[in-house]
């Protein structure tokens, strides 16, 4: 078999694909949550950070993986309230707020590492998320290998498009969230609280993108490393962009850019340089933004503070 | 309310990470900056607050008018290896010269030149940069600053009078855990070896002091077997965990049952995978058995600690040498940790049988790739 085909017959390249898309998607659909209520959120990297370091603070002084994903979901939500707060009373600048986070997160956690577990880092015996079996699925040949065993996160995260999709474009609270995004002024006078909307988008954005984290840390591994999201809320952003702001668009940018790493990490096995292959999360969405698959438009209220009307 | 605790915690901090206390001179001076610093200023200066400069109480007389300045790379202090490893040799000097020290972690790249610059200006004797990625901003800073003198690890600086260049033989102790994992690849009675006959290394980034392990363990490797495939990647990241982890596995599904990360932090997420999947797993710079304690079989050990107490004596001592020095098997610079049990005597006194000819040049490893 040529080398191509022994890279993607290997059940391996998917399971892994998905294992890379699992942050990235569930950092894109945070952001989607966000700015669907029209508050430009550019901090997941931050946010996921903050989630995977107090997940695996909670999974280590609890002993139990799941206190820490509790523990990294609400991080996230507190640390995104930061965002809510200035962005929606005091009508600040979103992108400058998101990026001060996203510093502020990468100092904090790197300082607590230190000055909790010095310079050893965390616990070796940090409990881990399990992997599931999924009973029926895991017989199936292939695809049993790709999706019959993975962890828990990678279930919730499918779980989360789903139910977010359902969410956004199916119930009256997806529908005034989304009109709080486009028009807030028209949203205002048909009695909708926007104010409580947004803090509302951007809470449940955020403990999103701490499950992102808590994956990272707790779910892939069993440990916390400074900047261990090396850049991943950046490329949820992109794939929240590609995705068109909605939650299949970012599972389906999710999975490409996971794919691209994943045969990077497979073909370079057998010799062949990986870097453009690296590069591809970038230009694919540079591609999105000049228009060429489909106009890829943000609400039209993203990142414009409102001032309700007293 | 929340103000005044991240201020405390701050403060706490250098308590903690400065076992000797915080100096008076840190505290007039940022103190008062710190009580008008926003929450973000906070977060950013949290993190040299870490390096808090050391009061000495019982500081020996000859080093006490001796400063010392450490500045990591993008690692960090918490990269479980060579950064360690050279904040770890900074403080034997200290405890040994009562030198005084400060150590200052960069975030990214554009913060080494300002960082090194820093603890110039400030006086201190001696400057450390740690890694080859500082290269340029020593050439820059070195020349600005003539008197001060600097040390760089992995990097060899050769046109200034007050540079040390600690370049490290790690092809050497490469080549003896990749020995060591040919041999085991060619066990057959431990469970975690599966006879396919293959390893695996991934490397942080393609540069030298990364490649050179690589190149000495595929030559170790295919010395003893040489029948054996060894599986090459790179992460392109030092700080990436969650890659290295995918990465291993990706190499372990290739048939790979011996992986020798050499990628910082990124390569506790292949100790993380090869502990998953009951594979053996080679530590990297420092012995990192504890990351892994039954799966990570030896470490190849990169002296980064000797060889910054080296440098900070010799410059004490007035005996400062510019130009390369090398670290190798010959002077104890590099070598291997010792193996876990799984490892059979057999192979051990193989692996042994190498080192005298490593040291006298019988052997001589590539630091360079084949493929490259």
């Amino acid at each position: 078999m040529s080398v191509l085909g022994l890279v993607f017959s290997n059940p391996e390249l998917y399971g892994s694909t998905l294992a890379m898309a699992t942050p990235l998607a569930l950092g894109a659909l945070g952001g989607t949550f966000s700015e669907r209520t029209g508050v430009v959120n550019i901090a997941m990297e931050g946010i996921m950070l903050v989630g995977a370091f107090f997940g695996v603070m909670a999974a280590a002084s609890s002993h139990s993986a799941w206190v820490g994903l509790l523990a990294g979901v609400v991080a996230g939500g507190l640390i995104s309230l930061a965002l809510a707060w200035p962005a929606v009373r005091l009508q600040s600048d979103q992108v400058i707020l998101g990026m001060a986070i996203n510093l502020f997160a990468a100092g904090l956690t790197a300082f607590l590492l230190n000055t909790v577990y010095g310079f050893g880092g965390t616990p070796i015996s940090t409990p881990q998320l399990p992997q599931l079996t999924i009973p029926i699925l895991n017989n199936i040949p292939f695809l049993g290998a790709v999706l019959g065993q993975q962890n828990v996160v990678v279930y919730l995260m499918i779980l989360l498009v789903i139910i977010g999709h359902f969410f956004l474009f199916h119930t009256n609270l997806g529908l005034r969230m989304r009109a709080v995004g486009e028009h807030p002024e028209a949203a205002d006078t048909v009695g909708i609280n926007v104010v409580r909307i947004r803090y509302f988008g951007v809470l449940i954005g955020g403990m999103m993108s701490g499950l992102a984290g808590v994956y990272l840390s707790i779910g892939m591994l069993n440990s916390f490393e400074v900047n261990m999201t090396d850049g991943r809320g950046y490329i949820a952003l992109a794939a929240m962009i590609f995705g068109k702001w909605t939650p299949f668009g970012s599972l389906g940018a999710a999975l490409l850019f996971g794919f691209a790493t994943a045969v990077s990490f497979s073909l370079q096995n057998y010799g062949v340089s990986a870097n453009l292959i690296g590069i591809l999360p970038y230009a694919l969405t540079i591609v999105a933004l000049t228009g060429v698959i489909g106009r890829s438009k943000a609400p039209a209220a993203d990142g414009l503070p409102y001032e309700p009307s007293k | 309310m929340t103000y005044k605790l991240l201020v405390y915690i701050v403060i706490l901090s250098m308590k903690t990470n400065d076992s000797e206390g915080v100096s008076g001179r840190f505290m007039k001076n940022r103190f008062s900056s710190l009580a008008l610093s926003a929450v973000v200023t906070l977060s950013a200066l949290a993190l040299p607050a870490v390096s808090a400069a050391a009061a000495q109480k019982h500081a020996a007389p000859i080093g006490a008018k001796f400063k010392v300045g450490l500045v990591t790379d993008t690692g960090g202090l918490n990269d479980h290896s060579f950064n360690h490893l050279a904040y770890v040799g900074v403080l034997d000097a200290h405890k040994k010269f009562g030198v005084k020290y400060s150590v200052v972690q960069s975030h990214q790249s554009s913060d080494y030149v300002p960082n090194l610059t820093t603890f110039a200006q400030e006086g201190y004797n001696m400057v450390i940069a740690v890694g080859y990625l500082m290269d340029s901003a020593v050439q820059q800073v070195s020349k600005e600053y003539p008197k001060t003198k600097f040390l760089i690890i992995d990097d060899a600086i050769t046109n200034r009078k007050n540079v040390m260049s600690a370049i490290f033989d790690t092809q050497q102790c490469g080549y003896l855990v990749g020995v060591m994992a040919g041999l085991m690849n060619l066990q057959k009675h431990i469970p975690q070896i599966n006879g396919k006959n293959v390893v695996g290394v991934i490397g942080g980034q393609d540069i030298p002091p990364v490649e050179s392990y690589m190149a000495g363990f595929e030559a170790g490797v295919k010395k003893v077997d040489p029948k054996a495939t060894v599986l090459q990647a790179f992460a392109n990241s030092f700080t990436d965990p969650g890659t290295g982890q995918q990465m291993a596995l990706s190499q372990i599904s290739q048939g790979a049952d011996i992986i020798f990360p050499v990628a910082g932090g990124t390569g506790t997420g292949v100790i993380n995978a090869a502990k998953q999947k009951n594979i053996f797993a080679i530590g990297v710079d420092a012995n990192q058995n504890y990351l892994a304690p039954s799966t990570v079989m030896t470490s190849a050990l990169k002296g980064v600690d000797v060889a910054t107490e080296i440098a900070i004596s010799d410059a004490l001592h007035h005996h400062f040498k510019s130009g390369v020095v090398h670290f190798n098997l010959a002077n104890k610079g590099v070598g291997i940790a010792p193996p876990i049990k799984a490892v059979p005597k057999s192979v051990l006194k193989k692996v042994d049988s190498f080192i005298p000819l490593l040291v006298k040049g019988k052997i001589n490893p590539p630091a360079l790739l084949s493929s490259h």
